[in-house]
């Protein structure tokens, strides 16, 4: 008993010796450090050896072979670059449609004199007069605004013009930003491919046709949407020649109910300026018309007086009340300017959106699966509880 | 006052295992990057503490066998009694437990940590309470020994069952009526070739989710009765006992080789019994 006692002592003093204790630690690290090597080496056997999959890309019409990792990198690239694709599109759209526009409404605005002239004319105010006598006073200002102002300007003409040279130059553009994409993309991965590659069993990708599909599809997509969301915007362009028709964009639309809006609008601006004249209403305005029709039931006046004084009355009138007005209907055009920028901005939007989520989609349609309705988790008590309780 | 000197008793009694647990949590928590970095570090102590539990108790059997059967005399017993051959042993299978211990809870959910850091107090009580029962029979010098033998098979038998029942209450991905293959690459997390601790994540998830996969859809095609398809589950979930019995084994492996420092010195001055004791009450 003793001697086996001392054995074992001996085999503590041994197993406890601190140089012992060092060593095992030095052993641990020793053996873990050979088996990570050899795991670090079959893990390199087993990729070199196992058929990774490879994916061929076509970008700018040059085919690479790239490996996994690689291939993954690319998608996250492209989804990036298509998701800056807009900002990059507003950007290269947003010079050009803004002197467009400036171009467009020049016009507009160069024939706001003429429209005031005619407005504090004579004849004008008396006409004016009649129909406020007639009733419906309103709604033939708004003719008349259209006639004189809107189509005599000729801006209908040129905003059309726009819609066409956007919706063209829209397409330029994209197909720039995309070529851009495709020059980048290709830049950064060609040194990547995959050098010797038996390329026939890759799945291919082909970048090129996909922008080529998604281009003309976001320019279909904005056309028809742009006719079913104007509703009365087909009645509008019926007799537009077919070309133009099938050119113009929501842009378009809502650059024409801009216009009615506008007209609208100026309208009830003068009503507005008059009311803030003192009366209610432009007809019985203490000068112009309604003095006239004052001055012609009460006191007898020289025909002569009377159109002198009208006149008077009218230029006073003029001088005090058009530069108000002529500021409200700048106002206005100023509005219906920025109207049509933002449905330009909008159109421009729904194409690079259009695109990026074209790209996004085939680029991730390897991965991700269409989602059925399924439920997320099983939960092994839930499973098991609920076949018991429907056969109770 | 008191209470502040108790815990720093505490501290200082427990500290390692603490320490061990603490680097284990810390360690499976931490970004990809990071425990990529600290891979090697934390497994070499993963393997050199599950080595150092299972060292000494491979030398007190081999011990209790020679004492037993050869005589005191025979050069046998300088042969036998366990060197280089039995450590190598031990390292390789305690390397390898370690790696299955970490790979495994670097998938853990969080919601399962709970009952491994529960399982660290019940670990020193049951220790304490053994030892304390056990000092009546076992010769004081092996009684710590001797105590760490024992409580490991209970301790993470209990652990194990504890991981399956929590395994009974998780969510699992949803794999009824999806192909292997598809349940793979849909659930299989992260694609992306990392070093080799992300394969051997990928291969432990992959061989995770299959065991899922083909028990769930078992279960919904041949319409199993409850008590067969528990037994399944449990059966299939055990084999993630592997996950407690290494756990244990690492605690068990920090406690002896903190007082394996003590040891010589108890046995040398040859008071390991009042040692011992102050252990046990403490």
């Amino acid at each position: 008993m003793n001697a086996t006692g001392e054995a074992s002592h001996r085999l503590d003093g041994r197993a406890f010796d601190p140089s012992f204790r060092w060593r095992g630690w030095a052993l641990s690290a020793l053996v873990v450090l050979l088996l990570l090597l050899v795991f670090e080496a079959s893990h390199r056997v087993l990729e070199a050896r196992s058929q990774a999959s490879l994916y061929r890309v076509i970008v700018a019409g040059e085919s690479l072979t790239l490996d996994a990792e690689t291939h993954a990198a690319f998608s996250r690239d492209l989804t990036r670059l298509a998701a800056e694709a807009e900002a990059t599109l507003a950007a290269r759209m947003a010079p050009w449609s803004q002197a467009r526009l400036e171009q467009a409404f020049a016009l507009l605005e160069a024939a706001v004199p003429g429209y005031l002239d005619w407005y504090f004319s004579l004849r004008g105010s008396y006409l004016r007069l009649a129909m406020g006598i007639a009733g419906d006073q309103a709604a033939w200002l708004e003719a008349q605004r259209h006639e004189r102002l809107i189509e005599a300007s000729g801006i209908e003409p040129a905003l059309a013009d726009l819609q066409v040279d956007h919706a063209a130059r829209l397409a330029d553009e994209q197909r720039a930003v995309v070529e851009a994409m495709s020059a980048r993309l290709l830049e950064r991965y060609a040194p990547r491919r995959v050098a010797d590659a038996k390329t026939q069993a890759a799945p291919a990708f082909d970048l090129d046709s996909e922008m080529q599909e998604t281009l003309p599809a976001a320019l279909d997509t904005r056309r028809w949407r742009s006719a079913a969301l104007g509703g009365s915007g087909l009645g509008l362009l019926a007799g537009r020649p077919l070309a133009r028709r099938l050119a113009a964009s929501a842009a378009g639309q809502s650059g024409r109910i801009a216009l009615r809006a506008l007209a609208a609008r100026l309208g009830a601006g003068a009503a507005r300026s008059f009311a803030s004249g003192g009366t209610a209403a432009a007809v019985s305005a203490p000068t112009g018309p309604g003095a006239l029709m004052v001055g012609a039931a009460t006191t007898a006046v020289g025909l002569a007086g009377l159109v002198g004084g009208e006149f008077a009355l009218l230029k006073l009138q003029e001088t005090r009340h058009r530069p108000a007005f002529e500021a409200r209907l700048r106002d206005g055009i100023d509005e219906a300017r920025r109207d049509v920028a933002r449905s330009l901005e909008g159109a421009t939007s729904a194409a690079a959106a259009r695109l990026a989520e074209g790209l996004e989609s085939r680029s991730e349609e390897g991965k991700r699966m269409p989602s059925q309705a399924r439920p997320d988790h099983y939960r092994i008590l839930g499973q098991l509880k609920r076949p018991a309780g429907s056969d109770a | 006052m008191a209470r502040r000197v108790r815990g720093r008793r505490l501290l200082h009694r427990h500290g390692h295992l603490f320490l061990a647990v603490l680097v284990l949590l810390a360690w499976s928590l931490a970004s990809n990057d990071w425990a990529g970095v600290l891979f090697l570090p934390v497994w070499v102590l993963a393997t050199q503490l599950i080595v150092a539990g299972s060292l000494e108790a491979a030398r007190l059997r081999r011990r209790a066998w020679l004492g037993q059967y050869l005589r005191d005399d025979s050069p046998w017993r300088r042969w036998l009694q366990g060197g280089a051959l039995m450590v190598l042993r031990h390292q390789l299978v305690g390397a390898l437990l370690a790696l299955v211990l970490l790979v495994d809870l670097r998938l853990l959910p969080l919601s399962e940590w709970p009952l491994l850091l529960a399982a660290l107090p019940l670990l020193v009580v049951a220790r304490n309470g053994l030892r304390r029962r056990l000092s009546r029979h076992v010769v004081a010098e092996h009684l710590p020994a001797v105590t760490r033998r024992l409580v490991t098979l209970p301790a993470a038998v209990l652990l194990a069952l504890a991981l399956v029942l929590a395994a009974l209450w998780l969510p699992q991905p949803w794999l009824i009526g999806l192909g292997w293959e598809e349940a793979i690459a849909r659930h299989l997390p992260g694609g992306e070739g990392r070093a080799l601790l992300g394969f051997f994540e990928r291969l432990a998830a992959s061989a995770e989710l299959t065991r899922q996969w083909a028990m769930q859809n078992a279960v919904e095609r041949f319409h199993l009765a409850t008590p067969v398809a528990m037994l399944g589950w449990l059966v299939l979930l055990l084999t993630q006992g592997a996950v407690a019995w290494a756990y244990v084994r690492l605690l068990v492996g920090a406690e002896a080789l903190r007082r394996e420092g003590r040891s010589p010195h108890t046995v040398t001055t040859g008071e390991p019994a009042a040692a011992n004791d102050r252990e046990t009450r403490a």
